[in-house]
């Protein structure tokens, strides 16, 4: 039991969630270089769930029971039980050919642009402030998406950070962060 | 009679400017919300969550649920005029709907949607009044067991969820239930799979979660699909003849008998509006004197189909306000809205804050007549939602949800949890695993957790099974299970016959 809370927590953990994601790396790999490769996704995502759940199931074994037998673990277990029975389920379903193939990405690129424009959106938040930053990302991920009506751009844009101005900030009293280097500017 | 006592001290709640626009503004927003293909009611509604945070809790829900109504109507104006249907209970309108309108009749198809609608709204929010009081109290008086029972029962929803991709259904619904249990257990106050961050003490906060998985989600998919093309609207709507008083009036019987069909299909969880139409279509057809013109342009199927979808929205506010189970997404979303107010859906709202339910209740017989007034006045405005250009929609989806999930705990931990949840669930729906499932575990796993951990303190693991109420639940619950299984066995059987 005391192995077990070991890699609950602290530098054990590191070590198994390092485990776990090798053991899940290797799988994968399998995968890909196996005859199964036009099922890779559909066979990736129960096998990252196992990995994944089995990390929670060594962090639930090492919680603490105080002599009661239904302690703060006994139902994410039950949970995790679950999802590993069923994920093994739809392994076996996959390789059997009972499931789909893997159906083709579309633009991937533009959902990963959008991501990283959002991720950095958020950051541009931080320092520019909302209303700048809101301003920037609507209007440049309207013209990146094609829409060239310049003026509905603008005018939509605007339109959201007054909204979002009286919505949030005035009714709602919501501190739309104004950012850092705008008040160290204008203090 | 403390029952229409409390009706009319609801409608009281509504004398006032603040209820009448909520549910003005609510309907206006829920047709909106239907009549644009891409946007679920669950979306429209957990993106105006955080709209609703300093609102009164009373107005609150008016507008959330006023949003939900009007969004199962608004789902009919395209699936009549340009043959899209806005919401997947609105696919068997369009099935007799659209061929109306390509014969010229838009007008009529519009008009019976609407009346149709109207009527099942009133129809199943009667229902709803007089099935949630009784169920409410006798709820009050449950043991833990039965309690657990229940989140069980709300959780077989996922069979019906799911179809065939029922174990990946399921998964979804395990999963949700394990993201409950991170952060303090609710008995022993242990952290549990918090990793060292105290934002993580509270779990993971629910509406950033939700707006996550519906509305992310969504806009990553169109995204990846990359097909931003405008609806084309074949149909002259502003040339069509409504049709007059007398002409709804013949159809009173199949809207009557459809609005009940549709209230009792949602009554069960996970039944839902798209359920309830085909039966209910599937229903008026068999019982119709022509049924070969059902599908060609009958208005019956229309009624049917529009009756029944609007009529469901009352059977499912029944176990949501009386048990505290969502049957499905949009009430799940609405679970998340009662609690950012402080509310917990179930029995005790009726007896701590019956001026929350009855006044839920009046405003959803009201947002229904101002659904009609609207709708008669504004279908051929309605259907230029289609005219608004995808592209420029999708990055005010994404701008609303950051903003959204930010304003519930003013952090951008929720803001990344709610990016997270959108890319999960948009990798998840490509592969048919279903978001739905993750939302109902998500918001059913503390009610069973607690209970089936109180129930066994109290009585120990055989008490699920000695307590009459508590097996016939599970009974019905195995039965709600296996339904689905046993459905697509049959349609199996079936086809293979037909095959041979």
């Amino acid at each position: 039991m005391d192995t077990i809370k070991y890699f609950g927590k602290g530098p054990g953990l590191y070590i198994m969630a390092s485990v776990l994601f090798f053991l899940f790396a290797a799988i994968i790999f399998a995968i890909y270089k196996s005859s199964k490769k036009e099922y890779f996704w559909r066979l990736s995502i129960p096998v990252f769930f196992i990995m994944t759940v089995l990390g929670f199931m060594v962090i639930a074994m090492g919680l603490p029971v105080k002599g009661d037998e239904v302690g703060p673990a006994i139902v994410p277990e039950l949970w995790i039980t679950g999802i590993i029975l069923l994920s093994v389920l739809i392994i076996i379903r996959t390789l059997f050919g009972l499931d789909e193939k893997d159906p083709g990405w579309g633009r991937v690129g533009v959902v990963g642009a959008f991501l990283a424009f959002t991720i950095l959106y958020l950051y541009m938040i931080i320092y520019i402030g909302y209303y700048i930053s809101t301003l920037i990302y609507l209007s440049v991920s309207i013209y990146s998406l094609s829409y060239r009506d310049i003026k509905v751009i603008a005018g939509l844009s605007l339109g959201w950070i007054l909204v979002s101005y009286v919505a949030f900030y005035r009714i709602l009293y919501v501190p739309l962060p104004k950012g850092i280097l705008i008040e160290r500017i204008f203090g | 009679m403390d029952l229409l006592i409390n009706l009319f001290q609801g409608f009281g709640y509504l004398v006032g400017w603040e209820p009448v626009v909520a549910m003005t503004v609510g309907v206006i927003l829920g047709i909106l919300v239907g009549a644009m293909p891409g946007l679920s009611p669950s979306m429209g509604v957990a993106l105006l969550v955080p709209f609703t945070y300093k609102m009164p809790p009373q107005i609150a829900l008016i507008l959330l649920v006023s949003i939900y109504i009007a969004s199962n109507y608004g789902g009919s104006i395209t699936a009549v005029t340009i043959n899209t249907p806005g919401t997947p209970s609105a696919v068997v309108t369009a099935f007799d709907g659209y061929p109306l309108t390509q014969q010229g009749r838009a007008g009529e198809a519009l008009g019976i949607s609407l009346v149709a609608s109207t009527v099942g709204g009133i129809i199943g929010t009667i229902i709803l009044i007089f099935f949630s009081v009784p169920l409410a109290s006798l709820a009050v008086r449950l043991h833990p067991a039965e309690y657990f029972a229940l989140a069980i029962f709300g959780l077989t929803t996922v069979a019906s969820l799911g179809g065939k991709n029922w174990p990946k259904a399921f998964i979804a619904a395990l999963l949700g239930l394990l993201i409950n249990t991170i952060g303090l257990d609710p008995i022993s106050g242990v952290k549990r799979f918090t990793f060292g961050t105290y934002r993580l003490f509270d779990g993971f906060a629910l509406i950033p979660a939700l707006i996550g998985l519906f509305a992310l989600s969504e806009v990553f998919s169109r995204l990846e699909e990359f097909k931003f093309d405008k609806e084309k609207i074949e149909a002259d709507i502003n040339k069509t003849v409504w049709p007059s008083f007398i002409y709804y009036w013949k159809m009173k019987f199949t809207i009557i008998k459809t609005s009940i069909i549709g209230t009792l299909i949602g009554i069960f969880p996970g039944a839902g509006a798209t359920i309830a139409t085909f039966i209910a279509y599937d229903f008026t057809k068999r019982g119709s004197k022509d049924p070969d013109s059902f599908g060609k342009g009958n208005p019956e199927g229309v009624a049917a189909a529009e009756a029944s979808n609007s009529s469901s929205v009352g059977g499912a506010l029944v176990p949501l306000l009386a048990l505290g189970i969502p049957g499905s997404a949009t009430t799940a979303v609405l679970v998340g809205a009662l609690m950012i107010h402080d509310l917990n859906p179930g029995p005790l709202l009726f007896t701590e804050r019956p001026d929350i339910v009855y006044s839920l209740f009046a405003s959803c017989l009201v947002a229904n007549g101002i659904m009609l007034a609207l709708g008669l006045m504004g279908s051929r405005l309605w259907i230029k939602v289609t005219d608004i250009p995808k592209t420029v929609l999708f990055p005010c989806i994404l701008a609303i949800s950051i903003i959204g999930s930010f304003a519930v705990n003013y952090s951008f931990f929720d803001v990344a949890v709610c990016i997270g949840f959108g890319v999960a669930g948009w990798i998840l729906k490509k592969f048919d695993y279903p978001a739905a499932p993750i939302v109902l575990g998500m918001v059913l796993g503390n009610l069973a957790e607690t209970n089936f951990r109180r129930a066994v303190i109290m009585g120990g693991y055989p008490v699920f099974f000695v307590r009459p109420f508590s097996v016939l639940l599970l009974l019905v619950s195995a039965l709600s299970l296996a339904y689905p299984f046993y459905q697509s066995y049959r349609k199996k059987k079936k086809s293979a016959a037909a095959g041979k």
